[in-house]
């Protein structure tokens, strides 16, 4: 994965994966808007040890969104293999349940109006 | 730092008898199993405390799912192994108390959108120690657990999974320390969760602006601004409403340093 010519590949298809990951999430959104009142999080993505730099860093997440849905978000966007792991960190201390939900880590850790969250393919921060 | 200490192992020795039966759809047997009953602890762990038990299920069921990951559930809903059990039960029957708690097996059909996986044991230490550090971040800024060694988190682990209180209390007192000039920790670790299990978590800080203790009461008013006779239960008992977060957070937290308290 870490060689030149497949990053330029990620970087290239860049645009096609996440346009279809966010109409995927709009639907969703409709689906279920009567109950969420679908306030969004501005949240910063930083890459951590070998993990891949996304040319994208800060997205805006549906708050009522889970952790896991955003691992599985950053998983899609850097082209990783269904087997190959990401560790999402906050605070660069400790790793958030996949069911946690973003509005709670925001409420929590949330800094200058975004929550950041450190990604990578190995165990970082223990 | 935690004084009553009488107070802490009455906590840690709160128990619950359950009753497992596997799931009818799963026997393969002309002989009906018999149902399994364990005390378990309220702090601990599902998937500590269930090893004997799947052994007793396994022969029942078809060979072929022998090797598929067991989950438990209550009345049909599935029960998360990453939260302690006490909690679990409180949630799911805290205002209808049913002893034993009667639990339902399986080895098939896992409900990939409710629960985590967890294949063995590691996946839950793992689960702790970051909730733990998560914990540490909210009370000392993560200063306690960054300077701790590993054998110290070890110990942590050793103590919840042994079933040991003198062994987990040597380390866990230091995560229940203030810091500083003023007594109390810089934020409280709690998660609020109401009774269809949503779970909210927000930042609480132990004082009120004029620096009084503040109380369960108070930090209810601040969050449900708009309810009235809002209580909390965490432990099988509902928490007085003048009771200082501060000494809650000291003495009634779970293992993982966070209290959980179901709304109701």
């Amino acid at each position: 994965m870490g060689d030149e010519k497949q990053t330029d590949n990620v970087q290239s298809d860049l645009s096609n994966a996440t346009e279809s990951l966010k109409i995927e999430g709009e639907q969703k959104e409709n689906g279920d808007a009567s109950k969420s009142d679908k306030v969004k999080i501005d949240i910063l993505l930083k890459a951590t040890g070998n993990a891949p730099i996304m040319k994208k860093k800060k997205w805006a997440v549906d708050a009522e969104k889970p952790i896991g849905w955003i691992m599985e978000f950053v998983k899609k966007y850097l082209k990783l293999e269904p087997d190959e792991k990401l560790f999402l960190y906050v605070n660069q201390t400790f790793a958030p349940s996949p069911d946690q939900l973003v509005k709670n880590l925001y409420e929590c850790f949330g800094t200058d109006g975004k929550l950041v969250l450190h990604y990578c393919k190995s165990q970082a921060w223990g | 730092m935690a004084n009553d200490r009488e107070v802490l192992r009455e906590i840690w020795d709160g128990k619950l008898p359950i009753c497992f039966q596997l799931a009818q759809e799963e026997i393969m047997e002309i002989q009906q199993p018999d149902a399994f009953y364990v005390m378990v602890p309220r702090l601990s762990y599902f998937p500590l405390v269930t090893d004997k038990m799947k052994r007793h299920f396994l022969r029942y069921i078809s060979q072929e799912n022998s090797d598929s990951e067991m989950w438990l559930d209550y009345n049909g809903q599935p029960l998360k192994w990453h939260y302690p059990i006490g909690f679990l039960y409180d949630l799911f029957c805290g205002n209808d108390p049913q002893l034993p708690w009667h639990l339902t097996v399986h080895f098939t059909k896992f409900p990939e959108d409710v629960l985590l996986h967890c294949t063995n044991k590691d996946v839950v230490e793992a689960h702790f120690m970051s909730t733990v550090k998560e914990a540490d971040v909210l009370k000392h800024r993560g200063q306690v657990m960054s300077t701790m060694q590993k054998k110290d988190h070890n110990q942590l682990w050793l103590g919840l999974q042994n079933d040991k209180f003198d062994q987990f209390w040597a380390i866990n007192r230091r995560l229940m320390e203030s810091h500083g000039d003023n007594e109390g920790f810089k934020h409280i670790p709690i998660k609020i969760y109401s009774d269809d299990g949503t779970c909210s978590q927000r930042l609480v800080s132990p004082k009120n602006n004029d620096g009084s203790r503040k109380t369960l009461q108070q930090m209810v008013a601040e969050l449900y601004p708009d309810k009235h006779d809002v209580q909390l239960r965490t432990h099988g008992i509902i928490i007085p409403s003048d009771t200082p977060l501060q000494w809650l957070s000291e003495h009634m937290s779970y293992p993982d340093n966070f209290l959980h308290l179901c709304v109701f």
